[in-house]
């Protein structure tokens, strides 16, 4: 029969064959964040269990003791292996300096001393007698009063270290909530049989099973390691990365805290602050940025104006309150993004678009008049009057198109207004038949209770106008569908004209136009811009035998 | 008539359809052979056989220690394969192609055995521990890159001159020597010291004849070995140096009575055996069979041994 003393010297040795083959195989890993404190916390857990073993394979009570004072430099070494670890392998690597190491250090190594010295104190055991369970001999130690602060430490590193690793938990990637899953396993284990232990609620309570606990970290770290690429794939960069993103980001940014203080801003906030980060730190922001308002104010003008080096800029501002884990505002973080340029093509796009529209009106309908006014006496003379008709009605119709999108792109700024789905076709659809009296027009049952951007409306039209206008088929139809599913709408019409010309589409797909590759006008953009403000997609495809299909794939906003 | 044929083919007793049996039998051997070979492991059972070696002629009880160095060179071999990988490309590249193949797997393999290695030896108590750990030890200093890292013009001792074979010898030396010695609870006596002295030359020329066959490859990975520096006629010389001191050592053992004289015969077996190896080092141009052949100078003396223990 196996004797307690040989199952205990068996497992311990399990232990420490997976806590040393987990070591090596993180010192491959080297110098991946959190490689070599990992190998520190399973020396330092091979030490304890191997000295555990000769403690109880020792024949006499000072070997013993011996031992057990020994296994004293493993125990204290595992916690701050642990959490340098958990700093390490987290990003959080600045707090991994020299000096914080040292600080560390300071208890570990003052209870090795102590326990080197053992015999002329009782600060870490109060006094040391033998049990006896049959042959198995053990030492019954009680622990002085550095005994209970080292463990006190022991328990406040293991508990730091779980803070970042439980952060990970909640991560978005599963790859890093398996690898801390393994981890926090693998940690816990020994840690909670380290309470019980010390609580004396395991049987045999002089014999302290934590290394033998260990068995189940290394194992976990093995794991850890060959399933799921513990230093391969590290999140060590995104502590960091977060950070970099506040500090590098083009838009300024001013953390304030409730009472309106500047508590952090990043490097591009400092025109604005007037002055270095350094010193805009416990400053008020609204001595700084006088024109910012109230930053409770929920209603926030258009554009802050800002003065930024003797210039007024204007700043989109956005204020994003900060909250606590009891959900308490704890302060507020404001962002300034520069909208100078973008009101500056504004302001270019209108004048550009007044000029257009208005001098392009008037000026084709003088045209279309003094035409009307000419006598051509030969057939020469009536053909170029009717071209310059004809050229003359294409500029008031490109004019028109031009309108009809600068109003969609000012409705892009306000909220999306609702129309039903047959207020939208309809009329357009009676329209169209009017307009073009040789068309065929069918348009299948849809439902009457949908209803969608009403921003649509002009989209629709050129669909229907392009799939009647260009209709050269001897029998032309225009074909509208509906399909209406959970959340969004299908319009779908198709003609049987000739097709539109793959050039066109080409530069839609690119999304802008060169001089020697574009489309023939703005009909295909005024779609395409339309239906991207309706929040939907559009797409054109060639229909059997000829023809086009263009679906509207829109959102229900009933 | 296909059946026919067919028929014939597989009559019984017939040699073809023997041969067509054994095939995959040999194919596997052969598979195994090559794993063995190009992952170390057939080194390890090479150093059981040693200190079996060692506890014959120490008069131990039996013990893990075999069992233990065993996996520790395993586990180290293993790992000089690997960290080797790129260096060895031009003389071995078979065995590259192979360890780069299984590289993650050999690695995971080598640190399970070292943990059991290590495990194991503590059951011969803190000394056989201490001894457990220090082939690793060496051979931190000995091939990984640990030391240039620490800087200060640090270089790997495998690319030092005579060090690198004088520390490879001293490692295994005292693991074959003391660790069966820690597992017995026994002190140092001369005998041990003859045997001490005995694996040290030994192991220095089992490592440095490897290096005739690596030549190439460590003169551009600019590890300075005897071949590279001196040349292979001087090599065989320093050699045969080597293996006339081990012969002096048993000699010296034999005359003052710390070895039995057939022990030291049959050690001589080996000793006459890696001779052999040494004088045929510069004929053959293709030199592969350096790889194993040195090793085979433990199963001649350990068979030696056999004779003598059965006489």
């Amino acid at each position: 029969m196996v004797s307690l003393v040989d199952a205990l010297t068996a497992v311990l040795l399990v232990s420490v064959a997976v806590s040393f083959a987990a070591a090596l195989l993180a010192w491959r890993e080297r110098p991946e964040p959190g490689a070599s404190a990992v190998i520190l916390m399973l020396g330092g857990v091979v030490w304890w269990a191997a000295f555990l073993v000769f403690e109880l394979q020792a024949s006499t009570l000072a070997r013993k003791i011996l031992w057990s004072d020994v296994q004293w430099v493993g125990v204290v070494v595992i916690p701050v292996g642990w959490l340098l670890f958990a700093l390490m392998y987290t990003g959080r690597d600045e707090y991994v300096r020299p000096r914080v190491v040292a600080v560390l250090s300071v208890v570990p190594v003052v209870t090795v001393v102590l326990a080197v010295t053992s015999n002329s104190h009782d600060l870490l055991y109060r006094s040391t007698t033998v049990v006896t369970y049959g042959d198995f001999v053990l030492l019954e130690r009680a622990g002085g009063p550095w005994y209970w602060v080292v463990a006190a430490y022991t328990y406040a590193l293991g508990a730091l270290g779980f803070v970042p690793l439980f952060d990970l938990i909640r991560s978005n990637a599963v790859l890093f909530r398996g690898q801390s899953a393994a981890l926090l396993f693998g940690s816990l284990t020994p840690w909670v049989t380290n309470i019980l232990s010390v609580m004396g609620v395991l049987p045999l309570p002089e014999f302290d099973p934590t290394p033998i606990a260990f068995a189940v970290t290394g194992v976990a770290f093995l794991g850890a390691v060959t399933q799921y690429q513990l230093f391969d794939a590290s999140p060590a960069p995104n502590w960091r990365a977060r950070r970099l993103v506040f500090e590098r980001m083009d838009d300024a940014a001013i953390v304030v805290d409730n009472h309106g203080y500047v508590v952090d801003a990043n490097e591009s906030a400092e025109p604005l602050l007037g002055r270095a980060r350094r010193d805009a730190i416990g400053e008020p922001v609204a001595s700084m940025l006088p024109t910012l308002g109230p930053l409770a104010d929920d209603c926030r003008p258009e554009h802050v104006t800002v003065d930024v080096d003797g210039d007024d800029t204007p700043f989109d501002v956005s204020v994003t309150p900060v909250y606590d884990v009891r959900d308490r505002l704890i302060g507020r973080v404001v962002t300034f993004h520069d909208v100078s340029r973008y009101l500056r093509q504004k302001q270019r796009l209108e004048v550009l678009n007044r000029a257009f529209r208005h001098n392009v009106r008037t000026d084709t309908q003088m045209i279309l008049g003094y035409a009307g006014q000419l006598s051509p006496d030969t057939d020469e003379e009536r053909e170029a009057v009717g071209i310059v008709e004809q050229r003359a009605a294409r500029i008031a119709a490109l004019g028109e198109k031009a309108r009809v999108i600068v109003d969609l792109i000012e409705r892009e700024e306000g909220p999306r207004v609702p129309v039903s789905l047959p207020e939208l076709l309809d009329g357009r659809v009676q329209r169209l038949r009017q307009s073009y009296p040789g068309v065929t027009v069918e348009v299948s049952a849809f439902p009457a209770d949908c209803t969608v951007p009403a921003s649509l409306g002009p989209v629709v039209w050129n669909v229907l106008e392009n799939a009647a206008e260009h209709n050269t088929n001897d029998d032309p139809h225009v074909r509208v569908a509906v399909a209406a599913g959970e959340g969004r709408v299908e319009i779908r019409v198709t003609d049987d004209g000739p097709g539109v010309r793959d050039g066109e589409y080409a530069a839609l797909e690119r999304g802008t136009e060169t001089p020697l590759r574009h489309a023939s006008g703005l009909g295909l953009w005024l779609i395409q811009w339309g239906t991207d403000i309706a929040g939907g997609r559009v797409t054109f495809e060639n229909n059997d035998p000829t023809g086009t299909v263009v679906t509207l794939d829109v959102p229900r906003l009933d | 008539m296909v059946r026919k044929q067919d028929s014939r083919a597989l009559a019984p007793g017939d040699s073809a359809r023997l041969l067509a049996l054994l095939a995959p039998v040999l194919a596997g051997l052969k598979q195994l052979w090559t794993v063995l070979l190009y992952s170390s492991a057939y080194l390890s059972v090479v150093t059981v056989l040693e200190v079996g070696i060692a506890m014959v002629v120490l008069s131990l009880p039996p013990s893990p220690a075999p069992v233990v160095v065993g996996l520790l060179t395993f586990a180290v071999y293993a790992n000089d394969r690997i960290a080797d990988a790129d260096d060895d490309e031009l003389d071995k590249p078979d065995q590259t192609a192979f360890v780069r193949r299984h590289e993650n797997a050999l690695y995971v393999a080598a640190a399970v055995a070292y943990g059991l290695a290590v495990a194991s030896a503590m059951l011969g108590g803190p000394a056989a521990l201490a001894l457990s750990l220090l082939p690793g030890t060496f051979w931190v200093l000995y091939a990984s890159d640990w030391l240039p890292r620490l800087g200060a013009g640090l270089r790997r001792l495998k690319d030092v001159l005579l060090v690198n074979t004088a520390v490879v010898a001293l490692a295994w030396a005292v693991s074959l020597t003391f660790l069966p010695l820690a597992f017995a609870d026994r002190g140092v006596t001369p005998t041990v010291g003859v045997v001490f002295a005995y694996f040290f030359l030994r192991s220095f020329v089992d490592a440095e004849l490897p290096n005739v066959r690596d030549r190439a490859g460590d003169a551009e990975a600019g590890v300075r070995t005897l071949p590279v520096v001196v040349g292979l006629e001087r090599t065989r010389y320093v050699l045969y140096g080597v293996d006339a001191a081990t012969a002096a050592v048993l000699a010296y053992g034999a005359a003052a009575g710390f070895l039995s004289v057939p022990v030291a015969v049959a050690l001589g077996a080996g000793l006459a055996y890696s001779l052999g190896v040494t004088t045929l080092l510069t004929r053959y141009a293709d030199r592969a069979w350096l790889t194993v052949a040195p090793e085979l100078e433990y199963v001649v003396a350990a068979a030696a041994l056999a004779v003598v223990a059965l006489g």
